[in-house]
């Protein structure tokens, strides 16, 4: 019905304005064979400009005519005269078309934010809308706020990562990604909070505008794009990402499971169809390859924070081992530092520790990775709540959950300022 | 498939573990485990905990002891979650398996929306001793609860809940409680309780010392038939497993009537074998194995 209405309104525009005023469609009920005949009389009257949307055939079959103004008398009484039924689907077509009109604007409108300032931050979004926050942030920014394509995904899409930066070349830098497993949607929507929030404070909060004076801070908001597609689309479950296997039917690897420490042992599945599948090989996914050559090339990051969902922890190396790290007591000290800030605003109670003793035991893991690398704050946070609505946390939690997570973020990165190495 | 061992209709209480059966033999086994290695962890809430595998064992001890507690006190409106383990014991014996012995606190599950609220009034507490068999599950629960709702309130409370579903009409095909985005319509609320107090059943009987469960997300109603006395309510569910993260389709088939015992039919899908076909959404199998019906 749509795609003939926009037909119509297209013919108009070709052919001249043409208005559809006062135009009804109607449903004829041709029961016998002879009605079908009388209707097909009336097609032949060209002069009544019947538009016939769908056509006399046989008995049984609806006919769908528009009937324009001036012909809509003629064409009931002629109708009634033969005893053929009818009804009227469109008391008024151009109404209809106007409606339309009116919808496709708002809907436009709609998936543009104006501005920042007006995103719905309590909401949750598709990642078109994501995208395009993004946009609107570093249009509204540019001196602070810019966009950087690390890679294209599995599928094709493209991996974006904020910069933000006071400075010209590139300082000592802080890493913060959301969204790595795409079923854990409050994390992408706290890194959009988190975006919108450093713009807020740089110039406005003495402590943060220090940090930002000093050190640059890269968000990565939605690491895995596919996986968080396919969210939208088809499992609102979907952790991995969407690359197939050769010789499996299970899609997607566990991309918290793909990094080059302790790539393969224990803590994580060699099944491609578990949900920690650790891939063929390490950085056999573009979405962990991306970071990993960017955190290499890069060379002076000096916090790395993953974020995840659900179970309100703050994590700390190693996931594979449990030998403690050689930074532990230091790590745990300022673990206990950031939950106890976190807490500060609505009393939300974090556990903290190494991975392995505090959630389970998993290798090939992002920060046992980055710290292997030398970057000594490397955190992975899991985010509200404990399981009573796990990955479907309320969208009215999203700001409350940002806001006391940004807390503990400050307290990392406070302390890496304070702490250069 | 788990073998029953109670083919009788009315479900008696799981025995209980053998060291709780009295007598001398029972003193020389305590002492022998006593000796092979107690480890009592005092807990506090919020604490850094450094303490080692014995915490996660008295924290899966607690949510299955708790699972177990919901589905037997049958109550949709009286549902627990835990709190804090506030203290533990417990005995490895590597041949039979691990006795637990634990103290916690639980809290109210009313599946609240709104900010986030930490309830400290209306803390619940439990004692439990909870067995689990060398990685198998269906551990064996003996669990007591202090009173959280007076009695007669809580009877109110099911009976209004009952009233509310039978009068909810059946179009609730293609419903997903709660939704994407987490909502739960307030209509559809007693559903999501009951749905949550079959779903203890299936989740304690899973439960193990490595395996732990949640309830994700409850994805179809297939049958919602309230024409008789009992609610009879055939649907289902994503479990979400924690340690290997897999989300896990059951289907569920409980009936239940305030005041008397949950019957619960279930079946759960196995994960896939690498050469399985990759179906994302499994479609749950009717149930064929028989619990406490």
């Amino acid at each position: 019905m749509q795609a003939l209405l926009v037909l119509s309104i297209l013919l108009g525009a070709v052919f001249g304005k043409e208005d559809f005023v006062g135009h009804q469609v109607l449903r004829i009920s041709a029961a016998h064979e002879a009605h079908v005949q009388k209707v097909k009389e009336l097609e032949d009257l060209e002069h009544l400009q019947l538009d016939f949307w769908r056509g006399p055939t046989q008995p049984g079959s609806p006919i769908d005519v528009r009937v324009p103004f001036l012909s809509l008398q003629a064409v009931k009484v002629f109708l009634e005269a033969h005893d053929i039924s009818y009804e009227t689907m469109i008391e008024d077509v151009q109404l209809l078309l106007d409606e339309e009109q009116e919808q496709m604007v708002a809907a436009q409108t709609r998936a543009l934010p104006l501005s920042t300032d007006t995103f719905n931050y309590a909401a949750y979004h598709t990642l078109d809308e994501i995208y395009k926050f993004m946009d609107t942030l570093v249009a509204e920014h540019p001196d602070l706020v810019s966009k950087i394509n690390i890679g294209k995904t599995f599928e094709g899409r493209d991996i974006f990562v904020l910069k933000f930066s006071t400075g010209v070349t590139d300082r000592p830098a802080i890493w913060i990604d959301t969204g790595i497993h795409s079923r854990e949607w409050v994390t992408q929507a706290s890194g959009v909070w988190f975006a919108k929030k450093i713009t807020q404070d740089y110039g406005q909060d003495s402590t943060f505008t220090k940090i930002l004076d000093t050190m640059d801070i890269f968000l990565e908001i939605v690491t895995n794009p596919d996986g968080f597609a396919f969210t939208h689309s088809k499992n609102r479950m979907w952790r991995k990402t969407r690359s197939t296997t050769p010789g499996s039917l299970c899609v997607g690897v566990d991309p918290n499971r793909n990094w080059d420490a302790g790539f393969g042992m224990a803590g994580a599945s060699s099944n491609p169809c578990s949900d920690t599948y650790h891939g063929k090989s390490a950085n056999s996914e573009v979405e962990v390859k991306s970071i990993v050559d960017f955190v290499t090339k890069h060379g002076k990051i000096k916090a790395f924070i993953s974020i995840h969902s659900y179970s309100q922890l703050l994590l700390y190396p190693y996931g594979y081992k449990t030998e403690p790290a050689p930074d532990q007591a230091e790590l745990d000290e300022l673990s206990k530092a950031a939950v106890t800030a976190l807490a500060s605003l609505y009393g939300t109670k974090f556990k903290y520790g190494s991975i392995i003793k505090t959630i389970y035991q998993a290798s090939g893991s992002t920060i046992d990775w980055t710290y292997s690398q030398g970057i000594k704050y490397s955190f992975t946070f899991e985010l509200r709540d404990t399981g009573r609505y796990g990955f479907l946390l309320p969208a009215s939690q999203i700001i409350p959950t940002a806001q006391e997570t940004w807390l503990a973020l400050l307290t990392i990165m406070e302390h890496t300022l304070n702490h250069p190495y | 498939m788990q073998p029953r061992r109670q083919p009788s209709p009315a479900p008696p209480p799981p025995p209980p573990p053998p060291a709780l059966r009295p007598g001398a033999p029972l003193l020389a086994l305590l002492l022998l485990l006593s000796l092979r290695g107690a480890a009592a962890v005092p807990e506090e809430p919020g604490q850094s905990q450094d303490a080692g595998p014995s915490r996660g064992l008295l924290q899966q001890a607690a949510r299955a002891a708790l699972h177990f507690f919901n589905f037997r006190a049958g109550s949709p409106s009286a549902l627990r979650v835990l709190a804090a383990v506030q203290e533990g014991r417990a005995w490895v014996n590597p041949k039979e398996g691990c006795k637990v012995d634990l103290v916690f606190s639980t809290e109210r599950y009313k599946a609240e929306e709104s900010t986030f609220q930490e309830g400290e009034e209306g803390l619940g507490k439990c004692s439990a001793r909870v067995f689990f068999k060398n990685q198998k599950p269906r551990p064996a629960i003996n669990v007591t609860c202090t009173r959280l709702f007076e009695k007669k309130k809580q009877q109110q409370e099911d009976y209004l809940l009952y009233k509310q579903m039978k009068r909810l009409k059946a179009p609730l095909d293609g419903v997903s409680i709660p939704d994407s985005h987490g909502h739960i319509d307030p209509s559809l609320r007693p559903v999501w309780d009951l749905a949550f107090l079959g779903s203890s059943y299936v989740m304690w009987e899973k439960t193990t010392q490595s395996l732990h469960y949640y309830l994700a997300q409850l994805t179809g109603v297939k049958q919602w038939k309230t024409d008789d006395d009992e609610i009879d309510f055939d649907y289902t569910v994503l479990l979400h497993e924690f340690s290997t993260q897999e989300i896990i389709p059951c289907r569920i088939h409980l009936v239940w009537y305030p005041g008397k015992q949950l019957k619960v039919k279930y079946h759960c899908q196995e994960l896939q074998t690498p050469e399985a076909s990759g179906t994302e959404e499994g479609s749950a199998v009717a149930p064929t194995k028989l619990s406490n019906f």
